[in-house]
């Protein structure tokens, strides 16, 4: 072709319909997947979170009925919620300080020395996560009764800081190995001590590590049923509140305060990436 | 890693890293508060030592017999009962009047735990420590006649000091009196009683009132049948449609009864094996038909309104769950306090009036029939709660079985329902 | 104070380790050795339980019992895991490798349910899928399937349920592993003329291997145990698990030795898993791949 005619610019991509659409999903097919993977993954959220907004005949809360703030204004009406929600709380609050304490020093332990056993060690703080969790609860109760211990929220504790330092030290050992030890040593070579580098370097360097272990413990805490049912005594906690619910009709309460927990650990992360955020636009 | 200077870099590091953590940390305290906070203090009312509580209350309309020297109320009272199995008004932050006013006139706060959902699972918690000698943490447990009896036999109860529960004494009603393993009416006071039979919907299946339907290949409930995981319930009413007799629950019974329901799980007429879960599905439609609880079926009406109970025609079970004091409980006094609080005719009325099962205490219904409120009053003659000689010929008791007999029955029954 | 350290260095590990360690030998390893002990009883509650050695027949037994269970569990478990690692795989790599500026957020998307409870997502599911529910109550108006279709009470939903509630477990150290990867080796491939495919066949997969892997012992682990899908989900006594079992030998039956026999071949089976890992890749990776 010798002469340049200016036609309109093609605005359309070439190609046939079907050639279009190929082409279009093997772009974007991806994207288009995660879209939708993620819309699984919240589904159920999703469901949860709308039929808190319902307001059921009876105590079954499973056909949309109609719209209403009841349970929201009166979210500890059923008889005991309120105190299993609270012991609840208490119990991964603390659990989640010890473990996350304990475990981070097993991990420091593990990763920034050698020793002997190590090989071993690594494979004992496995086991835990391993072991079906009706036997680590069944077990347990075992021990308690032959201690002559009480099973009350203390029992209840402990089980579940032994549960939650095996995911301590996996998450904080993560961290802490893509940890760049240089950044030590030139604090040393500046004229620190193993202390003061210790806690001036190290430790806010690995704290994202240790805080995300600690969400992980606190949400294992706060959701364990089956170690919690073996230990408890007649303390209730809401994961067997639930579950007993669900024999008779789980109230409308029960999905509010789900909200109420989803939403606040959403809130905590969300408030630390915005932080973090803040932080690196200075 | 840039090239900054290493101490300008850590510090500005430190500085994000604390806000973080100092942000999850508030967070974490935040919601640690509100455990706290929301920690009921219990209304520490010191019992008071001098008012000698005369426990018996109400018009009943037989003598009052006062009580032995009594020692006080204690602060707490640990009770454990089933879902759904005492009043409860839902309107407002949780109250269930029985106890409230148990509370105001004794100044016990009740620790009251809708703890048991399953006769053995309750059980396999309290076992242990029961064998241990210790104390359970429980001053009331209600649980099935067999367990109840299982229970008592192995010597896990205390013996109740019926001078403190008058009310009981004289307002239980007669038909349980002088049980083989309760002879003199002092291990247990019964809670409710309910009877097991046909749960349906009447708008899809009809009006069902043979178990024999349960076997029947009929489109309208087949893959939608369910029975019970309460073995004496299942194995109980399949034996009535064998035309054998529960009471006399031998090994060989036992074998025809499971191979009768093995034919329904083959068939796939039958689709679970359900505890209280039965009646969420109902009123869903996932179940159409199966064995249900009477009380749960008027309960659930409320619901769905097609929803009916029947007694088959075969036979229907009849079951008590009983109150225990389990040994070494450390509030056995207001235990008992307790036990005859229930047994008082206007209490047990109000009780009646929510869970809907049949009342062993004598005068029960008339307290019912005077209420103002006539969906309450109606339930006087609703012969589900208070069934006459001639309702009561159709139910059967299942037999208390010996050791080995119950683990023969369990295990053949667990082979069939798949647990 | 350094001075100390530096004196007694070698004893620093141990001192580190000690609580923790110290914590989990009594709260986990004794009472683990006690319910090895109470396998071998014979005997009941009325009458008493015995300790003899004889009783490795309590093994045998519940085995050839159980092994409908066990076998089930492993298809079961197996078929999740499969499920969820067809699912994660195409998600972390999306995120890893086209996720830019939104790599957090979609990380966390993953992670979000589990900030919810277990139950009510598994109750949630069984609102979603009930017969005349979210799912099939539309599709069944519109006649696109027969009345008596039904999800729950199937197979189907227990697998469905468990692959669900592990999804992060996998996502989440294949992402890490993907993440890892250094960007320059795929550059390599391309410069040496290989297509996207083989690309993908022999730089990126063989390099996600541990994270895979991690991913994979994550899942089929815990779901081998799992016994609440099946139970609300499954409903039917053919869609029972070996972790159903084992719950109600302990708590409803209270048959002890069994159950207790039943955990520790379902524990052995587990560890020899766990152990022929370990040798493959080593302990390290293990840890490193987790997260």
């Amino acid at each position: 072709m010798t002469t340049l005619t200016l036609d309109a610019p093609r605005l359309r991509t070439p190609g046939t319909p079907a050639q279009r659409t190929r082409r279009w999903l093997s772009q974007n097919g991806l994207y288009v997947y995660t879209i939708a993977a993620i819309v699984y993954l919240m589904l159920p959220i999703a469901v949860m979170i709308a039929y808190s907004f319902n307001r059921p005949l009876g105590k079954t809360n499973f056909s949309w009925r109609e719209f209403s703030f009841d349970a929201w204004l009166h979210p500890f009406a059923p008889l005991g919620l309120e105190d299993a929600v609270a012991a609840s709380l208490r119990i991964a609050f603390i659990s989640t300080l010890v473990a996350t304490i304990l475990g981070t020093l097993i991990a420091l332990g593990l990763t920034r020395y050698r020793f002997r056993g190590q090989s071993g060690t690594n494979l004992f703080i496995f086991l835990p996560m391993a072991t079906p969790e009706i036997v680590l609860g069944a077990s347990l109760l075992t021990l308690f009764v032959s201690l002559g211990w009480a099973r009350n929220e203390t029992t209840i504790l402990i089980a579940h800081i032994m549960f939650n330092i095996s995911y301590v030290v996996v998450t904080v050992r993560a961290r802490i190995s893509g940890f760049d030890r240089r950044l030590e040593e030139a604090a040393m070579d500046l004229g620190a001590t193993e202390m003061v580098t210790f806690w001036k370097v190290t430790f806010p360097l690995i704290l994202p590590g240790i805080m995300a272990a600690a969400l992980l413990a606190f949400s294992l805490s706060i959701d364990d049923f089956v170690i919690t049912n073996f230990t408890a005594g007649q303390t209730v906690t809401l994961p067997m509140y639930i579950y007993g619910a669900y024999r008779v009709g789980v109230p409308v309460q029960v999905n509010v305060i789900g909200t109420i927990i989803f939403g606040t650990a959403v809130g905590a992360v969300l408030l630390s990436t915005l932080l973090q955020r803040r932080d690196r636009a200075r | 890693m840039s090239e900054q200077n290493p101490s300008l870099l850590s510090r500005a590091m430190t500085r994000r890293r604390m806000l973080q953590g100092s942000a999850l940390a508030g967070v974490a305290a935040f919601l640690a508060a509100c455990g706290t906070a929301a920690q009921s203090t219990a209304p520490s009312a010191a019992p008071s030592a001098a008012a000698s509580t005369a426990p018996s209350v109400g018009a009943s309309a037989s003598p009052v017999l006062s009580p032995t020297p009594v020692p006080s109320p204690a602060a707490v009272l640990n009770f454990a009962n089933w879902p759904l199995y005492i009043d409860q008004d839902t309107s407002n932050p949780p109250k269930s009047p029985t106890l409230d006013e148990f509370t105001k006139k004794y100044g016990t706060k009740v620790n009251y735990k809708e703890s048991i959902n399953d006769n053995e699972q309750f059980f396999g918690t309290i076992q242990p420590v029961l064998q241990a000698g210790q104390d359970t943490g429980w001053d009331l447990i209600v649980m099935t006649d067999w367990m109840a009896a299982r229970i008592i036999t192995l010597g896990w109860t205390e013996t109740i000091d019926t001078g403190n529960a008058p009310n009981f004494v004289a307002n239980e009603n007669d038909g349980y009196k002088g049980l083989s393993w309760d002879p003199n009416n002092d291990k247990r006071a019964p809670w409710q009683s309910g009877m097991t039979g046909l749960g349906f919907d009447s708008k899809v299946a009809g009006n069902v009132t043979a178990t024999a339907s349960m076997w029947q290949n009929d489109p309208r409930w087949t893959g939608k049948v369910w029975m019970l995981t309460e073995m004496r319930d299942t194995v109980g009413l399949t034996m009535l449609k064998l035309g054998l007799d529960p009471a006399t629950a031998t090994q060989a019974n036992c074998d025809a009864a499971i191979a009768e329901i093995k034919k329904a799980t083959d068939a796939g007429i039958v689709r679970s094996f359900l505890g209280n879960e039965y009646k969420q599905k109902l009123i869903s439609g996932d179940l159409v038909l199966g064995f249900a609880w009477s009380g749960d079926i008027i309960q659930a009406q409320l619901e769905k309104s097609t929803l009916k109970f029947n007694i088959p025609t075969e036979g229907g079970m009849l079951w008590t769950d009983n109150m225990l004091i389990p040994k070494g409980a450390q509030h056995k006094y207001t235990a008992e306090l307790m036990i005859n609080w229930v047994y008082d005719p206007k209490i047990a009325a109000q009780i009646a009036a929510y869970v809907q099962y049949v009342s062993p205490v004598k005068g029960c219904a008339e307290e019912l029939a005077k209420n103002p409120d006539k969906t309450v009053s109606v339930l006087a003659k609703n012969p589900l709660m208070f069934p006459d000689s001639a309702t009561l010929a159709q139910t059967h008791i299942f037999a208390a079985l010996s050791e080995t007999d119950a683990t023969y029955f369990n295990n053949a029954f667990q082979g069939v329902s798949g647990q | 104070m350094g001075a100390l350290l530096r004196r007694y260095r070698s004893v620093v590990p141990y001192l580190l380790l000690a609580p923790g360690i110290a914590w989990l030998f009594v709260f986990y390893l004794y009472p683990a050795i006690q319910m090895f002990i109470t396998s071998f009883w014979s005997g009941s509650l009325e009458q008493g339980y015995t300790f003899s050695l004889s009783n490795w027949t309590n093994y045998t037994t519940a085995l050839s019992r159980y092994q409908d269970q066990f076998i089930r569990s492993i298809f079961f478990a197996g078929g999740a895991t499969i499920l969820t690692f067809l699912i994660s795989f195409p998600l972390a790599y999306t995120i890893a490798f086209r996720g830019g500026r939104y790599k957090n957020l979609l990380l966390f998307l993953v992670v979000a349910p589990f900030f919810t409870s277990f139950l009510l997502r598994v109750i949630s599911w069984g609102t979603i899928l009930g017969d005349d529910g979210l799912l099939l109550g539309p599709l069944k108006s519109a006649g696109l399937v027969g009345e008596d279709v039904r999800i729950l009470a199937t197979p189907i939903a227990v697998i469905s349920g468990i692959a669900y509630n592990f999804l992060p477990f996998m996502t989440l150290p294949i992402y890490v592993s993907l993440e890892k990867i250094d960007r320059r080796l795929l550059e390599a491939g391309q410069d040496l003329y290989a297509t996207p495919v083989s690309t993908f066949r022999k730089i990126t997969l063989p390099l996600a291997l541990p994270g895979m892997f991690a991913g994979t012992l994550l899942t089929f682990i815990p779901a081998m145990g799992d016994y609440v899908n099946a139970e609300l989900l499954g409903q039917t006594p053919n869609t029972k698990m070996i972790g159903n079992v084992i719950q109600s030998r302990f708590l409803a039956v209270n048959d002890y030795p069994t159950a207790a026999a039943l955990s520790f071949i379902l524990m052995a089976g587990i560890l020899v898993a766990v152990a022929v890992y370990a040798r493959i890749l080593g302990t390290e990776e293990l840890m490193n791949a987790t997260i």
